[in-house]
């Protein structure tokens, strides 16, 4: 229900926010902008978190955007505190973080400054806590930090995922950075991850340093591991199994444990 | 956080600078412990952060021009100690000195106002404070006793 009602908010919003772009574009960029910023007071900046932002709806143009984004970082160090409403409140409210679903539809435009966005609410949280540790009062809705943490982080998945589908795409790399199994000198074999140099690798003395093959004479070692491990996992059967034996010697009518 | 390990490419003479897309570098405004001038903002930032880092962040994300920057490390106490008597240590810091460019000060407002709330009629919180205070009244000894406590006496 919830959902529904933030949907119809942010859709009232776009509608709104296209108003008065339509507005603005008749003026000149100047009062444009001076319109906006009387607009974007009203509401509370909690709808910056949760809400969709609606900078760049398809039918606005670069301009536009530019023309906004320059009327919200024009408070500058401000920034890093809330609204002058919102303080001494004991909580201020905010919407739910974005999910990932909702962050998949939107470009990688807005996704990049929406993490700008989100960065600098976090900065402010975190001057808020900081300023509440120091006066040893209780932070106003400490939640919102983590509500911002977790949108940050599914944010971070989508553009992972966008990454990874266009390398797939490009290069056929599974992986951003490449790798391969490689055997060390115990026998053990493991991930390998490749690293730039600049010196190709037979010039390269720290490289050549390293030791990826197993020599012969490790082999009987690599034996005795094998079977260190096998022994272990015997006796430690065969202790279960003993104990098992005995809880039955003492108490007949014990369930046996399924493990 | 989330961590993306970026892996830059190697830098070799001539290319293009390295970029950050999407910093997860965070700065804490903090009211300076003691007095600054008037157009210094401190600020706690992360270890990794440079000089040059915290201008260009401050001056490409929020905007703000600034003429210098200083940091330092702030050691964190080791002093403490834990039920088991071992060591704990607070996690060191680092601390930026920004001074603003010429002609722009900055002081710390006062994010906790004291606000003092006029209680609403025939809410939960006014009858409490009545009922509070209609008991200490009662509580209180006669006053024609002149302070002779209450088991003395008929």
């Amino acid at each position: 229900m919830a959902a529904s009602s933030t949907a119809g908010r942010v859709l009232t919003l776009c509608k709104q926010f296209q108003n008065v772009f339509r507005i603005s574009s008749a003026l000149k960029a100047q009062n444009g902008a001076v319109n906006l910023s009387n607009y974007r007071s009203h509401f509370n900046r909690e709808k910056s978190v949760s809400a969709a932002p609606s900078w760049c709806s398809p039918i606005t143009s670069v301009g536009q955007c530019r023309a906004l984004h320059t009327t919200i970082s024009r408070r500058g160090l401000d920034e890093f505190f809330d609204f002058s409403d919102n303080w001494g409140e004991t909580n201020v409210k905010s919407g739910a973080p974005w999910t990932a679903k909702q962050l998949r539809t939107k470009s990688s435009e807005d996704l990049h400054k929406l993490w700008y966005v989100l960065l600098k609410e976090k900065n402010m949280l975190l001057t808020l806590e900081q300023e509440a540790k120091r006066q040893k009062v209780q932070m106003p809705s400490p939640e919102r930090l983590r509500k911002v943490e977790r949108s940050m982080i599914r944010l971070e998945t989508v553009v992972n995922e966008r990454e990874t589908a266009l390398r797939l795409l490009q290069t056929g790399q599974e992986k951003g950075r490449p790798g391969a199994w490689r055997r060390n000198i115990f026998g053990y074999v493991y991930w390998y991850r490749f690293k730039e140099y600049a010196i190709p690798w037979y010039m390269n003395r720290r490289y050549k340093r390293k030791k990826f093959y197993t020599p012969n004479f490790v082999q009987p070692h690599i034996r005795l591991r094998i079977e260190k491990y096998l022994r272990q996992k015997a006796r430690q059967t065969i202790l279960k199994k003993q104990t098992q034996a005995k809880l039955k010697e003492k108490f007949p009518h014990m369930k046996i444990s399924s493990s | 956080m989330p961590v993306t390990r970026l892996l830059y490419p190697l830098y070799q003479l001539g290319n293009p600078q390295l970029r950050i897309f999407r910093p997860n570098w965070f700065l804490t405004l903090t009211k300076p412990g003691k007095e600054q001038p008037p157009d210094t903002v401190q600020f706690r930032i992360p270890m990794e952060m440079t000089k040059y880092d915290v201008k260009n962040y401050l001056e490409k994300i929020y905007n703000v021009p600034v003429g210098a920057v200083r940091t330092r490390i702030q050691f964190g106490s080791n002093k403490k100690r834990n039920h088991l008597n071992q060591k704990v240590k607070q996690p060191d810091y680092k601390v930026a000195y920004v001074q603003l460019a010429p002609g722009q000060t900055f002081t710390f407002p006062d994010i906790f106002p004291q606000k003092d709330q006029a209680l609403v009629e025939g809410s939960v919180e006014e009858m409490q404070e009545k009922f509070m205070e209609d008991e200490k009244q009662r509580q209180k000894p006669d006053p024609r006793r002149g302070g002779v406590t209450e088991w003395f006496g008929l």
